[in-house]
């Protein structure tokens, strides 16, 4: 009833994890118009760290200090890796972007020139690349194991700082914890991390709560919170704890979902937004037909059906949980257009028999092929459309949870494929920075 | 451009600046507002008949397409309610038959192609912006003003097609058009608290509270909305206070900005 | 002349016994204005407050700032109509005749020996102007209730409304008193026998010749049905009987063919007026008329015709209220009032904009007029019936009101109805009858799950939407949809906030237990505001979900709960 115009669009984006959103906010900022398909409810299960290369090799669990030397050492054993293809200089460049977006949208990373240890609400550190300046203090203090104070709220289950520290204690030996009652919560029994988040933006709310831990402070001199601390404007938020308390201040990231990975979505909602990148939140892409130069779409939402027009795709729609790879008893396969999936050759292959191996399943290596720029393989083994590319974990050949690399898999394979489609649509070249 | 002026329950009763004000810009802007004999959008027995509702809907725009126009209206949950009803007549042909059938007794036919628009959107896409901005002769510079969405129009984004449910930008556009400066504001994609004002109204107090503070924190000047009911809802949680945030509707913030007067506007002052 | 026909001395007390019986009708009517209670603040003030605003305030207000808006009120609204003219003009005209013909009937006609005959020196009820007048009044009379008959139609929305029997009897005796005026005066001019009583009581039958010459010149110039006179006339009789009627008659009587409606009819009626004459009719006639007024006075304050009191003192109070707020006790009673001056006329109804959705419930109890009554029978001390099916319907009235205020702007009589409104839905919270959202909140939901699960056995799937396993079956229990919530974020204590959050509700719906959240807080504190639904990773309509349960809450815990009202 609603109709809308017809219009062809440079690219479409489908799948808005975060391969999708970089996806999406390079090609906008090179100039191209932006059809941008895809609920982006899988960041909600982001930390907000972004890893680019932590571990290699899988097996002995290896951890670099720089992921570029992982970079170089993962060329050399595995060069069929995404990421070796896209190559260091460019996941560098996309991984900035990235970052620097998500400044401007609010939350603010700390400048990154290697991987750091950063510690979790589980009491483990996780190595990692690109993080939040609101959770940068933690690594260094940890790093330099400096007096510090954790402190809870009352009714929020999420984070216990006594328990980080009975497990960290003996690592970080000036670690203490303490609680505190949140500002007018008096009455509830049980707290939501995201609404304290809220209430945190709001000055009288922190003054309130910096009464509270003021005389707890002591010789730290560093103090972590859960990550609670702003939903939209953690960046403000987090300076004036630091102003207020007077030392670094830190956050503790949480499990899934947390507000961070609340905020980590919102950010690149609104770096897309920004962008002028057109958004289809609640529809899915079902089905793709290519005719001569351009795609044809069909979307899917709860108002039915409707097509779109594109001229170059990049699918973005992640393994299992994005549903850009589906299983069932003969094996994995890609629902949208039935691309090559290489994966293990029987189904009671996909798993060692170890449930806890330290190399990980072969499952977990299942994925995409693509030629040498990007492009998905079809069944016959030939690239499936000219402007078809594939980015982020649908691509096989990598195990990013393993080896710590899916930020960086996302935004470079996603800058190298913006990349080609902008140089083959005779768009302007990459803007630098 | 035409349309068929639907001003729901609430415009004509109880806020009838925001009906003053619309009419005075569009009219110079070049929009003409039709208006035919319309009934209540059918929002508020959405949820205790569903059926019902998309009938009081359905025939509205049955009316508007009788006269051969499309509908815009000021009110979000209008506009929310209405394309409501539009996507439940799309999927359900059960429900579309027996929708036509009640329409047929009064002689009318179901709709299938009216459009149905909020005011916003015909502002920003249909006059556009830049049509917008050459209207503005009295720019309001230095101004800041917190753009408050509303739930309705934004949201569920799939049926409402308004703007990037997570990041819009329209109305900050809009109100910038008009020379003034928009605010961030954490909370500006939040719920006014009117719906639940009946069953919860300290919760729903609460909730309009701490968006005017909000508000109020990140420096805005001017509370803006763009539907009668948040409007409502924010006027009377400040009714009486000293410190009360000033509200405008967005056409009258225009239509100063096109050098109308207050009064022409319906604002007092 | 009527004494003639009419026994003077049963008239009188007929007459003084009737004008009490109405007296006592319009004292209970106005008594009515400062009893009854509608809207809780009604219970505020007392009898004696009210009376005392009532008299005090009316006789203050003629010497304040509100005496403009109440001659005003007076002379455009209720003497001009002009509310009535700006929403239909075809009743507008019917009712300004009605009031106009009836009102100068009463005036220079029924009370003409108190009025008329005193103010004109020369007043005969047969001498024009008065002749002419009393059948242009009559006619104006007849002609506006047909224009309101045809008008009314038209505004019906849901059929002809309900009356009570007074009404009907009212309305007949309205036909009576028209119709036996007309008939009346029509024998009377055409009576043979009227015409002898004249000349006998004046002596003029004496002179045969003469009378022979009168007979001749009623005959051909006033209509008298002679049945004995044939052919033509003597031209000297006819001159004899001319100028002993110029002499004798035509200072009393003028050419009764100016009673454009009686002298056609009386024309018809010559072949019958004999028989009639034989049979008295005028004098049956006589009665009919006199007694159906008397019969009407004293019927008037238990009909709805008693508006022509009610309405103007509305719409003067109105005026009066246009100048600033009246005071408790004033607003009170113009409430009372405004329930009592109803007539439900139905103009209200046509624009209602809640009528589509009444016509699809079907259920008129949405429309203004129908809830005028359901409103006064609500604030009635006699109202107990809570929980029956009807009760419902009413409630169902007030609470799908959308307070868009047309009725109140459209209403002829300028009644207050947004007032009203506000006020009955007081009454029916008071009386047990609340918003839906207020009566489910009233007990938790595991209260109510046991209620329908001891009284209704299986209960059934709310809607389409749940019924549907797939709306659910990908809820991966993430607890987005709860971290975005407003309503969750702001429960300011445990008490106020909800008690299941929407992961919660969802959970309990994908397992099955409908029961267990169709009760819950949160259906109803639910701001509809979407953002879980826009934010759920897996594309759950968790806020259409929340609807669909209010929905299915309203109907199923409805009958549920009027079984355990002790009531």
């Amino acid at each position: 009833m609603s109709g809308q115009q017809s219009k062809t669009w440079d690219v479409a984006v489908v799948g808005a994890g975060m391969a999708g959103m970089s996806a999406a906010l390079f090609a906008a900022s090179r100039g191209l118009s932006v059809l941008h398909v895809g609920n982006g409810g899988g960041l909600l299960f982001a930390s907000g760290l972004l890893d680019v290369l932590g571990v290699h090799p899988v097996a002995p669990g290896r951890v670099w200090d720089r992921p570029w030397d992982a970079l170089a050492a993962l060329g050399k054993d595995d060069p069929g890796h995404p990421l070796v293809r896209v190559g260091a200089d460019a996941v560098r460049v996309a991984m900035e972007r990235v970052m620097s977006e998500l400044g401007d949208a609010g939350m603010p990373y700390a400048p990154a020139e290697g991987n750091r240890q950063v510690p979790t609400s589980l009491g483990t550190t996780k190595v990692t690349y690109g993080v939040p300046r609101s959770m940068v203090a933690g690594a260094q203090a940890f790093a330099e194991g400096l007096p510090t104070l954790l402190v809870d709220f009352r009714g929020l289950r999420e984070f216990s700082a006594c328990q980080v520290v009975q497990t960290m204690g003996d690592r970080w030996p000036g670690l203490r914890c303490a609680r505190v009652e949140f500002p007018d919560s008096e009455a509830l029994s049980e707290l939501y991390a995201v609404h304290v988040a809220t209430a945190l933006e709001s000055s009288a709310t922190r003054e309130r709560l910096f009464e509270r831990v003021r005389p707890l402070l002591g010789d730290a001199s560093a103090v972590g919170f859960p990550a609670v601390l702003g939903l939209s404007r953690s960046g403000q938020v987090h300076q004036a704890f630091e102003a207020a308390l007077g030392m670094p201040v830190f956050e503790i990231p949480t499990m899934p979902t947390s507000v961070p990975g609340l905020r980590l979505k919102g950010a690149l909602e609104a770096a897309v937004g920004a962008h002028g990148v057109s958004r289809r939140v609640q529809s899915v892409v079902t089905g793709i037909v290519f005719d001569g130069d351009v795609a044809q779409l069909t979307l899917h939402d709860a108002a039915g059906g409707q097509t779109a027009a594109a001229r170059a795709v990049i699918l973005a729609t992640g393994r299992f949980v994005g549903k850009g790879l589906v299983a069932d008893r003969r094996g994995v396969a890609e629902p949208i257009l039935g691309l090559r999936v290489e994966q293990p050759e029987a189904r009671d292959s996909w798993h060692s028999r170890r449930f806890l191996e330290p190399a990980g399943h072969p499952i977990n290596r299942a994925g995409l092929v693509t030629d040498s720029v990007g492009r998905p393989l079809d069944a016959a083994g030939n690239p499936a459309w000219r402007r078809l590319y594939a980015v982020g974990s649908i691509l096989g050949r990598q195990d990013w949870m393993r080896q710590k690399c899916g930020s960086g898999l996302s935004a470079g394979t996603a800058w190298a494929a913006v990349d080609a489609i902008a140089g083959d649509l005779g768009g302007p070249g990459p803007v630098a920075g | 451009m035409n349309y068929a002026l639907f001003l729901g329950c609430k415009i004509p009763s109880k806020v009838p600046a925001y009906e003053v004000s619309t009419r005075a810009v569009l009219g110079r802007l070049g929009v003409v507002l039709h208006d035919l004999p319309f009934d209540c959008c059918g929002y508020p027995v959405r949820s205790l008949d569903r059926d019902a509702s998309v009938v009081a809907a359905a025939r509205n725009m049955a009316l508007a397409a009788r006269a051969g126009l499309d509908v815009l209206t000021p009110c979000k949950c209008c506009f929310g309610n209405l394309r409501h009803a539009q996507r439940l007549l799309d999927e359900d042909a059960n429900l579309r038959e027996r929708v036509a059938a009640a329409l047929k007794a009064e002689g009318l036919d179901l709709p299938t192609s009216v459009r149905v628009e909020h005011l916003l959107p015909v502002l920003a896409r249909g006059v556009g912006l830049e049509a917008v901005e050459a209207a503005v002769v009295a720019p309001r510079a230095g101004l800041r003003v917190a753009a408050h969405y509303g739930c309705h129009a934004l949201r569920p984004s799939a049926v409402t097609r308004f703007d990037n449910p997570m990041a819009p930008t329209l109305f900050e556009n809009l109100v910038r058009a008009t020379g003034a400066q928009a605010v961030e504001w954490p909370r500006r994609l939040e719920c006014c608290g009117e719906p639940l004002h009946e069953a919860n109204p300290t919760l729903s107090d609460r909730i309009a509270q701490g968006k005017v503070a909000d508000a109020r924190e990140a420096g805005a000047q001017v509370l803006v909305t763009a539907c009668p009911y948040c409007h409502m809802r924010f006027l009377s949680i400040q009714a009486g206070r000293p410190d009360a945030l000033p509200m405008m509707l967005y056409p009258q913030l225009l239509g100063l900005a096109m050098g109308m007067t207050p009064r022409s506007l319906g604002l007092d002052a | 002349m009527a004494d003639t026909v009419f026994h003077e001395g049963f008239f009188r007390i007929a007459l003084w016994v009737s004008l009490a019986l109405g007296g006592l009708g319009l004292l209970w009517r106005l008594v009515t204005w400062l009893t009854v209670r509608i809207g809780s603040d009604a219970r505020e003030v007392s009898f004696g407050q009210r009376l005392w605003a009532a008299i005090g305030g009316g006789v203050g207000a003629l010497f304040s700032r509100r005496l403009p808006g109440m001659m005003g009120a007076f002379f455009l609204d209720v003497l001009f109509q002009r509310r009535l003219f700006a929403t239909s003009k075809l009743r507008w005209a019917g009712h300004l005749m009605i009031l106009v013909g009836f009102t100068v009937l009463l005036v220079m006609h029924a009370l003409a020996a108190w009025l008329s005959g005193k103010l004109f020196d020369n007043y005969y009820a047969t001498l024009n102007p008065f002749l002419l007048l009393r059948n242009v009044f009559g006619a104006m009379a007849v002609i506006g209730v047909v224009l309101l008959a045809l008008g009314r139609r038209r505004d019906w929305a849901f059929g002809r409304p309900a009356r009570r029997p007074a009404d009907g009897i009212f309305a007949a005796l309205l036909a009576v008193v028209l119709v036996s005026g007309f008939l009346l005066e029509a024998q009377k001019i055409a009576s043979p026998k009227a015409f002898y009583r004249m000349t006998d009581e004046f002596g003029l039958g004496t002179d045969a010749e003469e009378l022979a010459g009168l007979r001749w010149v009623w005959k051909q110039d006033y209509g008298v049905a002679f049945t004995d006179l044939h052919g033509e006339p003597d031209a000297d009789v006819l001159a004899e009987g001319r100028e002993l009627n110029s002499q004798a008659c035509v200072d009393c009587h003028a050419r009764p063919q100016s009673a454009f409606v009686s002298y056609p009819m009386a024309r018809a009626m010559a072949p019958v007026t004999a028989t009639l004459d034989a049979a008295n009719a005028d004098r049956a006639l006589l009665w009919l008329h006199v007694l159906a007024c008397l019969l009407g006075i004293v019927v008037l304050p238990f009909t709805r015709f008693f508006h022509a009191v009610a309405d103007p003192v509305s719409l003067v109070a109105r005026g009066a209220a246009a100048s600033g707020p009246l005071s408790l006790a004033g607003r009170v009673s113009r409430r009372a009032l405004a329930a009592d001056a109803c007539i439900r006329c139905g103009l209200c109804d046509a624009r209602c904009s809640v009528a589509p959705i009444a016509r699809w419930l079907d259920n008129p109890e949405l429309l203004p007029s129908r809830k005028v009554q359901a409103t006064r029978r609500v604030a009635g001390r006699a109202w107990t019936r809570v929980g029956d099916g009807d009760a419902d319907r009413l409630a169902q009235g007030a609470h799908l009101c959308t307070d868009c205020g047309r009725c109140t702007l459209r209403c002829p009589v300028g009644l207050d109805l947004a007032d009203l409104w506000d006020a009955g839905r007081d009454d029916l919270a008071a009386r047990g009858l609340p918003a839906p959202a207020t009566w489910i909140q009233e007990q938790p939901a595991i209260a109510w799950a046991e209620a329908l699960g001891t009284e209704l056995g299986r209960v059934p799937p709310a809607g389409p939407l749940s019924a549907d396993r797939r709306t659910f079956s990908a809820c991966v229990q993430c607890q987005t949809c709860t971290n975005v919530c407003p309503v969750v974020a702001h429960g300011g204590t445990d008490a106020d906030r909800v008690d299941l959050t929407p992961q919660k509700v969802m959970n309990l719906l994908r397992l099955g237990m409908v029961d267990l959240a169709l009760g819950s807080r949160m259906v109803w504190d639910c701001a509809t505001c979407y953002q879980c639904q826009e934010n759920c990773p897996e594309g759950i309509r968790v806020t259409d979900v929340m609807l669909e349960l209010r929905g299915a809450a309203w109907r199923q815990l409805g009958p549920v709960r009027d079984r355990r009202r002790p009531e």
